[in-house]
C-alpha cells in the first residue's frame, strides 16, 4: 500500500501562490484603499469646519489671489477668502446634499424595482416601460430642465438629485425579485400564509442585501458626481454658499491668471470622493458578488 | 483475459485552502476487456476523481501518486502532450450531464466528427460517414437526418446517446462513464445502459462506469468496487458482492436501498468524514455496527476469505442474511377522507407574444384522486408527467380548473384572504434542500418563522418549540445558530421538514424529496418521515419518479403519463399487478436488487378489485 507516500502541503509552484497572493492582496486592498478614502473624505466633510475653524466668507482685500502660505495654507481667492476653509465648508455643502440625495434614490429605486417586481405583469409592465422612458433621456439634460425650474436650496437639490439616479437600481431590483421570487424558499413562505410586503421585507432583501449595498455605494458616488457637475454649471449649491463643483468653477473662471491653488485641490477631492465609493462598491462586489 | 486497465496505488491529492488534502488514497483496481467494473461509493468518496485521474482531467493544484495502467503505457508517465495523445483515442469518456458536455453552438455531427478527427486526421467526408455511423450505432432513429441538429434539439437520453457516439469515435479499448444515467428517467436510463452493455460486449470493451446507483450495478457489472471516504471498502465480482457483501459498509448501503416492497431501510448512524478528519484506522469503524478497538488501529488489511475482498478486521460471514431485508407486509386499511381532487385540470399559456396569441400546454388533465387523514399517497411519474405541478395545484400555488377539496371545503370558492390561511394547512417539502432555505437566514429563524407568522397561541416560548422540532428531525438544536450553508445536503432537508412541521400541516406534499441526496442519507429521511407520520397521523402526497421510494412509503400509488392518472392502486397491488402497460414498464425499470430480495410482498387478495385503469 502507498500509506508511505507522503504528500507534501505545498500547493502549487512559487509563481502560482505569488499570484494567489497578489489576488488576495488586490481583492482586501481595493476594499480597504475605498474605506480608508471614504473615511477621509467624509473627515474633510464633517469634521473638518471644526478643526480648521477660519470663517470661509471673511474677504481680506489685500490678500486676493495668494498662493499658499503659512497664513492662508491653500491660498486665497480672488476676494482674498481663505481656499482650505471654503474647500471644507463646500465639502460640508456637497455632502450634506449629495448623502441624503443617493438615500432618497436608493430608496426610490429598491421600493420601485420591487413594486414592479412582485406587482401584478401590468403593473410591471407599465413601471417597467415608464422606466424605459426616463433612461432615454441623458439624466444631466433632464437634471439641467428641472434645475432651471425649481428655486434651488438643500431641500430641492436632495429632491432632484434624487429623483433622477434611481431608475438603474429600480431595474436591478426588479430583475433580481424576478429571480428569486420563484425560488423554493420564497414558495415555501407563500405557502405559510405571508403576504408580499412579508416577503419582501424578509426574504427578498436579505437574499439581494450584497446587491443593495454595493450598488448603494456606488450610488453616492454618482450623486457626489452629479451635484458637483450640477454646481459647476451653476445649477447647485446657490452662492454663497459654496460646494466642490463650484469652487472648481471659480477657479477655472481665471484660468488665465494660473491659480493653481484654487482649481487642484476641489478637483482633488472630487475625484478622491468618487474613487472611495467606486473601489469601496468594488471591493464589496470581489467579496460578495460571487455568492449566492 | 487481459487488463485494459489497472490502477495500482493511486492517490491523489487535491488543493483545499493552503494545503492539499488527499481525497483518494491507495486505490488498486483492474478493468479486464470487454468487462463493467462498476466503482461505487457515495459523494465523497472519490469515485468520481479516480475516474477523473485516469484522464489526468483533475483541477490545478492535484497532485497523484501511484500507477495507471491503460493497455502496456503506463500513463503517470506521461507528459500533457502524451495525455491529449490517449484522451479520447485509448480510452473514452462520458460524463454524467450531456447537455453541458455538449457544445450547444455546433450541430452533433462536427461534434463528433472533431472527436474522430482530432486523432485520425482524414478527409471531412471519411469524418461525417464515421458520425452517421456512430449515431446509427448508438441508436439515433433515422440518423441521417439528425447529423445537423443541434444537441437542444436532442431529449436528454438522446443526448447522452451522443455523448457514447463521440466517445466511440475513435473504437477506444476503455470506456469511462460518470454517472451517466444520473438525471435520466428510470425508463430511458434503462437504455442508456442496455446500449453501454451492448457497446461494450460488440467492441470488446473495457468499461469503468462510476455510479452511486447499486441496483444498476447489480443488473449490468461483472466487478463492483466500493469506496469508502476515498478507501477501497470491497471488491469482487458483482454476484458475489449482492449475493454476500462482507463489509459492514456494503451490508448497510445495500440495505439503506429503496426498493420495491421493503420493510424497513437500514440507517448508516453518523456523516461521511471529512477529508481532513478522516479516522486513522477503518474509516467505517466510527458508524460501524460490529466495531471492536482493533478497528481503529490500522486500516485493515484485505480479507480474502470470501467471494469478494474485503478490508475489513471482522468481515460478515458468507452466510449472513440480515433480516432488515425482509419483505414489507402493508395491511390495507381505510382511511377517512381528507382531501378530494376531482376534474382538476391545469393549463399554462405557452408562447405567444404581443401579436400572436399563447397556445395552452395542458400539464394536467382531468385529474380525480383522493388522500386519507393519515395516507400517504405516492404520486409516480417521469420528468413532464405533471406531477410536480399536481403538487403545486394542491399547495394552492398555481391556478387551475376543477376543484379540491380540503375537509369538505372547496378551496376554489374561498376569498383570497380564507385561501391565504387555509393552505397553512398543506406544507411542502421540495427536492433541492438548499434551494428551500433561505441562505441569509439562521435555521433557528427559519423553523421559528411558521411559528411567528402563525395566529395560533403560543403554549410554550418559541425557542423551546424550534429546539423540540429540530430534536425531532433527529437534528442537534445547536445547529440553530448556523446559516444554511453551514449543514449537509442530508442536514438541509431534515430542517425543510422541520419548518414544514412548524406550521402544523395536516398534509405535506413531498415533492421529490430525497432524490437529490445519497442513498443513505435518503434512508435516513424516508424512515424519519415514515416516523412522523406514524406519531402525528399526517397525511402525505410524495410525488417522484423512483418507483421504489414511493412503494417504501405510499399505502396508495397513482402512476401519471403526460398530465393524466394511468393507474391508481393500493401500493402493495400495483407493484405485484400491475395493470396498464406504462406501469409496467415503470415497475420493471424500478431498482429491485433482486438477488437480495426474490419475492415481491404478498399481495392482499382484496387489494386486486380495488384496480382502477383510467
Amino acid at each position: 500500500m502507498s500509506d508511505q507516500l507522503t504528500m507534501t502541503a505545498a500547493p502549487g509552484a512559487p509563481a502560482a501562490r505569488l499570484g494567489r497572493m497578489f489576488t488576495w492582496a488586490s481583492e482586501r486592498g481595493t476594499l480597504i484603499t475605498g474605506l480608508t478614502l471614504s473615511g477621509f473624505i467624509l473627515f474633510i466633510g464633517f469634521v473638518g469646519p471644526f478643526i480648521y475653524p477660519v470663517d470661509p466668507f471673511a474677504i481680506h482685500p489685500n490678500h486676493a489671489l495668494e498662493a499658499p502660505s503659512l497664513a492662508f495654507p491653500f491660498g486665497t481667492d480672488e476676494l482674498g477668502r481663505d481656499e482650505l476653509a471654503l474647500l471644507l465648508s463646500g465639502g460640508l455643502a456637497t455632502l450634506i446634499v449629495s448623502l441624503p440625495a443617493a438615500v432618497l434614490a436608493f430608496v426610490v429605486g429598491v421600493a420601485y424595482g420591487l413594486a414592479s417586481g412582485l406587482g401584478p405583469a401590468w403593473l410591471d409592465r407599465l413601471l417597467m416601460r415608464l422606466l424605459d422612458a426616463v433612461l432615454a433621456l441623458p439624466s444631466l439634460i433632464i437634471l439641467l430642465f428641472f434645475a432651471s425650474l425649481v428655486t434651488l436650496n438643500n431641500t430641492s437639490l436632495i429632491l432632484l438629485l434624487g429623483f433622477i439616479s434611481w431608475p438603474s437600481l429600480a431595474r436591478l431590483v426588479r430583475n433580481e425579485t424576478m429571480a428569486q421570487k420563484g425560488r423554493d424558499f420564497v414558495l415555501a413562505t407563500e405557502q405559510l400564509g405571508a403576504g408580499r410586503f412579508y416577503i419582501a421585507r424578509v426574504h427578498l432583501l436579505r437574499v439581494m442585501a450584497p446587491i443593495l449595498v454595493v450598488n448603494g455605494t456606488f450610488m453616492i458616488g454618482d450623486a457626489i458626481f452629479a451635484l458637483s457637475a450640477l454646481s459647476f454649471l451653476g445649477l447647485g449649491v446657490q452662492p454663497p454658499q459654496v460646494s466642490w463643483g463650484s469652487l472648481l468653477e471659480t477657479g477655472l473662471d481665471i484660468i488665465a491668471l494660473n491659480p493653481w491653488w484654487m482649481i487642484l485641490p476641489p478637483g482633488i477631492v472630487v475625484f478622491a470622493a468618487l474613487l472611495a465609493a467606486s473601489l469601496t462598491g468594488q471591493g464589496l462586489l470581489a467579496r460578495w458578488g460571487n455568492r449566492r | 483475459m487481459n487488463a485494459v486497465l489497472r490502477i495500482e496505488n493511486l492517490s491523489v491529492s487535491l488543493p483545499r485552502g493552503r494545503r492539499n488534502v488527499t481525497i483518494l488514497d491507495a486505490l488498486n483496481l483492474e478493468v479486464k476487456s470487454g468487462e463493467m467494473l462498476a466503482l461505487v461509493g457515495e459523494s465523497g468518496s472519490g469515485k468520481t476523481i479516480a475516474a477523473l485521474s485516469v484522464m489526468r482531467l483533475l483541477p490545478p493544484g492535484a497532485k497523484l501518486a501511484g500507477h495507471v495502467w491503460l493497455g502496456d503505457t503506463d500513463l503517470t508517465t506521461l507528459d500533457e502532450a502524451g495525455m491529449r495523445q490517449v484522451r479520447g483515442r485509448d480510452a473514452g469518456m462520458v460524463f454524467q450531464n450531456p447537455l453541458a458536455a455538449l457544445n450547444p453552438s455546433r450541430t452533433v455531427s462536427a461534434q463528433i466528427e472533431e472527436a474522430y478527427r482530432v486523432h485520425h486526421g482524414g478527409s471531412a467526408k471519411a469524418a461525417r460517414a464515421r458520425a452517421l455511423e456512430l449515431l446509427g450505432e448508438v441508436g439515433i432513429p433515422d440518423p441521417a437526418t439528425r447529423l445537423d441538429d443541434y444537441p437542444h434539439q436532442f431529449s436528454g437520453g438522446m443526448r447522452q446517446r451522443v455523448m457514447i457516439a463521440m466517445a466511440l469515435a475513435c473504437s477506444p479499448k476503455l470506456l469511462i462513464a460518470d454517472e451517466p444515467t444520473t438525471g435520466l428517467d428510470p425508463l430511458v436510463a434503462k437504455q442508456i445502459m442496455a446500449l453501454i452493455g451492448r457497446l461494450r460486449a460488440e467492441h470488446k470493451m473495457g468499461v469503468l462506469f462510476v455510479t452511486h446507483d447499486l441496483s444498476v450495478v447489480e443488473e449490468h457489472a461483472d466487478a463492483i468496487h466500493v469506496l469508502y471516504a476515498g478507501r477501497s471498502v470491497e471488491w469482487g465480482a458483482a454476484r458475489n458482492f449482492f449475493a454476500h457483501p462482507r463489509h459492514p459498509y456494503s451490508e448497510a448501503l445495500l440495505g439503506s436501498v429503496a426498493r420495491l416492497g421493503q420493510a424497513r431501510l437500514q440507517n448508516i448512524p453518523g456523516n461521511l468524514p471529512e477529508p481532513e478528519t478522516r479516522p486513522p484506522g477503518c474509516r467505517f469503524a466510527p458508524r460501524c455496527d460490529y466495531r471492536r478497538p482493533a478497528c481503529e488501529l490500522g486500516y485493515p488489511p484485505p480479507d480474502r476469505d470470501g467471494g469478494t475482498e474485503a478490508a475489513c478486521l471482522f468481515p460478515l460471514p458468507v452466510n449472513a442474511r440480515p433480516d432488515i431485508f425482509a419483505p414489507a407486509t402493508k395491511s390495507a386499511i381505510a382511511f377517512p377522507p381528507q382531501l378530494e381532487i376531482a376534474d382538476l385540470s391545469v393549463r399554462y399559456a405557452a408562447g405567444g407574444g404581443w401579436l400572436s396569441p399563447a397556445k395552452p400546454f395542458i400539464a394536467l388533465r382531468d385529474i380525480t384522486l383522493s388522500l386519507g387523514a393519515g395516507e400517504c399517497l405516492g404520486v409516480v411519474g417521469e420528468s413532464g408527467s405533471g406531477k410536480s405541478t399536481l403538487g403545486r395545484a394542491v399547495l394552492q400555488m398555481i391556478r387551475y380548473q376543477g376543484s379540491i377539496l380540503l375537509d369538505g371545503q372547496d378551496f376554489s370558492k374561498l376569498s383570497r384572504a380564507q385561501k391565504q390561511v387555509e393552505r397553512r394547512r398543506i406544507q411542502v417539502v421540495f427536492q433541492d434542500p438548499r434551494e428551500s432555505l433561505n441562505p441569509r437566514i439562521r435555521i433557528r429563524d427559519i423553523i421559528a418563522e411558521p411559528i411567528r407568522l402563525s395566529d395560533a397561541p403560543r403554549e410554550t416560548p418559541i425557542g423551546q418549540q424550534v429546539a423540540e422540532l429540530l430534536m425531532r428531525v433527529g437534528l442537534n438544536p445547536e445547529i440553530g445558530d448556523r446559516l444554511p450553508g453551514g449543514v449537509s445536503g442530508g442536514q438541509a432537508q431534515r430542517i425543510a421538514i422541520a419548518r414544514a412541521l412548524a406550521a402544523r400541516p395536516e398534509i405535506i406534499v413531498l415533492d421529490e424529496p430525497t432524490s437529490s441526496l445519497d442513498v443513505s442519507t435518503q434512508a435516513m429521511l424516508l424512515n424519519l418521515l415514515k416516523d412522523l407520520a406514524v406519531e402525528t397521523g399526517l397525511s402525505y402526497i410524495l410525488i417522484s419518479h423512483d418507483f421504489a421510494v414511493v412503494s417504501y412509503m405510499a399505502d396508495r400509488i397513482a402512476v401519471l403519463n403526460a398530465g393524466q392518472v394511468v393507474e391508481v392502486n393500493d401500493a402493495a397491488a400495483i407493484i405485484a399487478n400491475p395493470q396498464s402497460d406504462y406501469t409496467k414498464a415503470l415497475v420493471a425499470a424500478a431498482p429491485q436488487l433482486r438477488s437480495i430480495n426474490h419475492q415481491y410482498p404478498p399481495v392482499p387478495q382484496d387489494g386486486l378489485t380495488g384496480t382502477t385503469i383510467l
